[in-house]
């Protein structure tokens, strides 16, 4: 602890508290080692009291790798986008610090959490004013229903392989409305039908994408199991439909 | 629930993928590092951690994610 001189003249824990901040400060202005880091000397730089240097190199790596990384999915002022992701992306790595377990690479660890921040956030921002509740387009209402006709009636097929993919496309709805619950057959529509991600779709739902993928798995499998039962091989209905 | 013959050929496409071993978007994430420090050296991290690479095709966000983490880090180690 810091023992200079201003802490001579008090007392008890306000003498504790005025010490402590000025060793926060000490602790903050002193040198940093010349960058690159060690995993080691990462941990301890941006650990509290946290270093003004080491997090300014934090930052300026961060800026400099998600600007390639996220360019694609930004359609105007990706600067400023990237700015703010990777200010963002410091404050959530600086309050995990204490969870990095030196398994990887310093960087790598702290720009998984950098990306995931501004591709969240994109993904945020592009999907904001869609409501799985009311999706619109999709082959469930007048619109989709005129698609699934026009798919076996466009003469592209012959009658007897329409005949028969018809037939194999009913028995694939008969079981997704008797063996998926709501909130399943609900997220499968969202993601498989309009392609809304997963993550928009388990916030949507008030889970999260973790849980909104297993849901999906525990789907998958039900049916997957159903098409083993009825002795449907799904490679083989697969390459039927595909036949045109 | 009244679907397309697309539609329908893309679930059979998901169905057939599925798998008893996959892993779910936590165990990527968390095993994501690894996965990307072997493909920055230049080996087969397809290979290695065939598991996150099936996840990967299957999950969109979770290989856009890997994507541009993989971009940022060459980017990076370029200087």
């Amino acid at each position: 602890m810091y023992r200079g001189p201003a802490c001579l003249f008090l007392y008890g824990s306000k003498r504790i508290i005025i010490c402590n901040m000025l060793n926060w400060f000490k602790n903050k202005k002193e040198e940093a080692p010349e960058p690159p880091y060690s995993n080691e000397q990462w941990v301890q730089l941006l650990s509290k009291p946290t270093n003004d240097r080491a997090v300014e190199e934090l930052r300026r790596l961060l800026v400099l790798g998600l600007k390639p990384a996220l360019y694609k999915y930004v359609d105007r002022e990706l600067e400023q986008f990237v700015e703010d992701v990777a200010q963002d992306g410091l404050i959530k790595i600086l309050d995990n610090i204490a969870t990095f377990r030196g398994e990887s690479q310093f960087m790598t660890w702290a720009m998984k959490i950098a990306v995931r921040e501004g591709l969240t956030e994109l993904r945020r921002k592009r999907w904001q004013n869609i409501s799985i509740e009311n999706l619109k387009g999709g082959p469930e209402d007048e619109q989709g229903k005129e698609i699934f006709s026009d798919t076996f009636a466009s003469g592209d097929v012959s009658p007897e392989l329409a005949t028969a993919q018809k037939m194999a496309v009913e028995k694939i709805e008969k079981m997704i409305d008797e063996l998926l619950t709501e909130r399943q057959s609900k997220a499968m529509r969202a993601i498989l039908i309009h392609n809304i991600p997963i993550s928009i779709v388990a916030e949507q739902m008030g889970t999260n994408r973790n849980n909104m993928y297993k849901l999906l798995y525990d789907a998958r499998k039900k049916l997957k199991n159903e098409l083993e039962v009825q002795g449907i091989d799904p490679e083989k209905l697969l390459n039927e439909l595909s036949e045109s | 629930m009244k679907l397309t013959l697309d539609i329908i050929k893309k679930m059979l496409g998901v169905i057939l993928a599925t798998r008893e071993d996959e892993i779910d978007c936590d165990e990527c994430y968390d095993r994501i590092e690894s996965f990307v420090e072997i493909k920055l050296s230049g080996k087969s991290a397809e290979e290695a951690m065939p598991l996150v690479k099936d996840h990967l095709k299957r999950c969109q966000e979770c290989r856009q994610e890997y994507e541009a983490l993989l971009e940022a880090l060459q980017t990076i180690k370029k200087g």
